[in-house]
């Protein structure tokens, strides 16, 4: 039985969210002995619950909470209300990822030495590199079971990812496969093999795919040394007088206030979420916000460049069969700056089902030859375009000064404006899109802009001079010892890969950290 | 799901019980012709304003394998949300007004009646981005293409876990792809 502790429980580590960074933090911190209470702002959905509905499920867990934008980039034009597609539920955005898990290149865990200094740009070396990591990458491909790792086997290629890497082929390209994914090929540590639904993102009913809601959320329980509780959203982390987070006020299902003392806080609510807690939670003694003595808390906030290319064919792919993801062309990745651009950038399946890719398709546009590209529907394949953001100061997360949630909470507003670098990278990878459907007969293609995105990073970042940033090498606040950041928020430079992988490895190297700080009494 | 009918979408989810209502009326109009004209008379909207906002939506999203239950679904939830309020029934009927004031002006028929199908896109050329043009769009696209009865007319075979996914039902054949 989990345990249900004290409101005046000090001694806890209380945990503010539960997906990829929070619930992975949870099982780890849970398992070593560490007494943790978890608040998650979402529901707890049971796995009977997903259905293979795109329009249902998105409405069924994604985070709808009130937010602005703005700044130049298309999402706030586009859907300024929802800048990002995040998720309110155990397990937050682990339950709809399409479970790419890809590492890190050594050179993006160096940008402002290997890129130099970029206008317009605020470009920092993380505190960390790639060798550091690669032992916590090697555990987290171990715990989700990425296949292409450890022994994993990869998952067969699907219709449409066959004809992605024959365009791969044709074009030159040598490093294309089934992508390194968190999804089980066969059973394996107690899930179902996959069983190739296309539903990925709509959450997996099969379990075939990697989430903190039904792998780590009911470990961490299991140790009886964890609680969830969730519909509890927290608006304030308080502290003493010297400076020390002493718990955090939330609010719980029935909008009643409530407060759980803590010994330690850990933030991960995701980079929108993460930074505003933290500016909310200002006081006389953080009149900024807390942890925000730099200025830093929501600033370099980074999504990925990202744009979508679907191709025509005169015959059926059926793109919406299989694992939907599966499939990865790594070779524009490098960094190679006669291109044009730094940093890198990966072409990913991206599939979609006829009411997502219907209603997406061609933003304001009507008649007939919209409509053709829905009547030829089943012979289409998609690739998404997905390359490094740079970090810039001005690209950032701020309290709304006016417009507050159900709970007077400010909500967030996230700015950006799209830096040159962005249209290098995706005018060069929209012409390799097309190149590469072309050269295996597409009879046509289409561009789409940047969705909201689901990759939301940086705005409390990592630094090695807190001048720099928010949190040191393990996440840890400069300002503020026993508060950590423990999610994708803590993200130096966005890299071209998916983030989870990352997150997920810098929870398990920030577990260690907290476990053993905690037996020496320094925190 | 994404861009701008997202605002949409979060319009209805927020609303609570939008869709439900919606759902129920799409489930009334399902048969067709006649019981459609009937709910949407009830609905607040006119049997005439109706078939035109049908029209209109094939128009936008024209696809000559559907027959007209498809777009008359598609527009039901509209005319559940104007019968509860008086602001959009305003705003429908007066767009109704427009695009036929417009069919008149260049062919000398009310919408409907022209059968010129260039003409009926010049008429909503007129319109196009208005408060009218962008409610009806948004407000018909994901009703009409979320129907499970329209999918199959695509090859689309939806929900897939009930029969084990696409495992051994064929996701990776794909037999005119050269080696």
């Amino acid at each position: 039985m989990p345990p249900k502790f004290d409101p005046h429980d000090s001694s806890v580590v209380v945990i503010v969210g539960s997906g990829a960074g929070g619930g992975t933090l949870a099982n780890e911190l849970a398992k070593k002995g560490v007494s943790v209470v978890v608040l998650e702002a979402g529901r707890r959905m049971e796995m009977t619950e997903f259905q293979n509905d795109e329009i249902g499920m998105f409405g069924a867990f994604t985070w709808l909470d009130p937010r602005t934008s703005s700044g130049s980039w298309y999402v706030a034009k586009s859907s300024a209300d929802l800048p990002a597609w995040t998720c309110k539920l155990v397990g937050g955005t682990t339950v709809h990822w399409g479970a790419c898990a890809l590492r890190f290149q050594e050179h993006e865990f160096k940008t402002r030495t290997r890129y130099g200094a970029i206008a317009g740009a605020s470009l920092l070396d993380w505190p960390i590199d790639l060798n550091e990591l690669a032992p916590y990458y090697d555990r987290a491909e171990m715990r989700m079971g990425v296949t292409g790792t450890h022994g994993i086997p990869r998952l067969p290629a699907s219709a449409h990812g066959k004809v992605l890497f024959a365009g791969a082929k044709k074009l030159g390209y040598t490093k294309y496969w089934t992508t390194n994914m968190a999804i089980n090929p066969v059973p394996r540590d107690g899930r179902a093999g996959c069983q190739q639904t296309g539903f990925c993102v709509q959450g997996c009913t099969f379990g075939a795919k990697w989430s903190t809601l039904y792998v780590d959320i009911p470990q961490a329980e299991a140790t009886g040394k964890a609680e969830i509780r969730p519909e509890s959203q927290v608006l304030r982390i308080e502290h003493d007088a010297s400076g020390k987070v002493t718990g955090v006020v939330y609010a719980d299902r029935t909008g009643a206030l409530q407060r759980q003392n803590a010994r330690i806080v850990a933030v991960a609510g995701n980079s929108i979420e993460s930074p505003r807690l933290l500016l909310n939670s200002s006081s006389s003694l953080f009149p900024q916000g807390l942890a925000n003595s730099s200025g830093q808390v929501g600033r370099n906030y980074m999504r990925h460049v990202t744009s979508t290319v679907f191709a025509a064919f005169d015959k059926p792919v059926h793109m919406y069969r299989g694992t939907a993801q599966s499939g990865i062309v790594m070779d524009e990745a490098r960094l190679d700056t006669s291109r044009g651009f730094v940093g890198g950038y990966n072409l990913e399946l991206l599939p979609q089902g006829l009411p997502s890719f219907a209603t997406n398709l061609l933003p304001g546009e009507w008649g007939r030859d919209r409509a053709s590209w829905i009547d030829n529907y089943v012979n289409l394949a998609g690739v998404w375009i997905i390359g490094e953001d740079l970090a810039r100061e001005d690209n950032r997360v701020t309290l709304h000064p006016d417009r507050k949630d159900k709970y007077g909470m400010p909500i967030p507003n996230v700015h950006v404006d799209d830096h040159p670098n962005d249209f290098a990278m995706q005018h060069h990878g929209f012409q390799q899109a097309d190149a590469l459907y072309q050269s295996i007969g597409a009879k046509r293609t289409v561009h789409h802009q940047p969705f909201p995105s689901t990759h939301n990073m940086g705005t409390n970042r990592m630094s090695e001079n807190p001048r720099d940033g928010v949190v040191n090498k393990y996440g840890q606040s400069h300002d503020v010892k026993n508060l950590f950041v423990s999610d994708g928020s803590q993200f130096t430079s966005s890299g071209g890969e998916n983030p989870t992988l990352t997150i997920v490895a810098l929870a398990l190297r920030q577990s260690e950290y907290i476990a053993d700080q905690m037996r020496k009494g320094a925190l | 799901m994404r861009h701008m009918l997202l605002r949409e979408l979060v319009g209805k989810f927020t609303r609570r019980g939008f869709l439900r209502a919606g759902a129920a009326t799409v489930a009334a109009a399902a048969v067709g012709g006649a019981p459609l004209l009937t709910k949407a008379t009830e609905s607040g909207l006119s049997a005439e304003q109706s078939r035109t906002l049908v029209k209109f939506t094939r128009d936008l999203f024209p696809h000559d394998r559907l027959d007209d239950s498809f777009y008359a679904k598609a527009v039901a939830p509209l005319g559940d949300e104007a019968a509860k309020d008086a602001a959009t029934r305003q705003l429908l009927a007066e767009g109704v007004a427009q695009l036929d004031s417009a069919s008149i002006g260049l062919a000398r028929k009310p919408y409907t009646e022209v059968t010129d199908e260039t003409i009926r896109i010049a008429a909503i050329k007129k319109i196009e981005g208005g408060a009218f043009f962008s409610k009806v769009y948004n407000g018909t696209m994901t009703p009409l293409y979320n129907q499970p009865e329209l999918w199959a007319k695509f090859g689309y075979e939806g929900p897939s876990s009930a029969q084990g996914g696409y495992r051994d039902r064929g996701f990776s054949d794909i037999p005119w792809l050269p080696q």
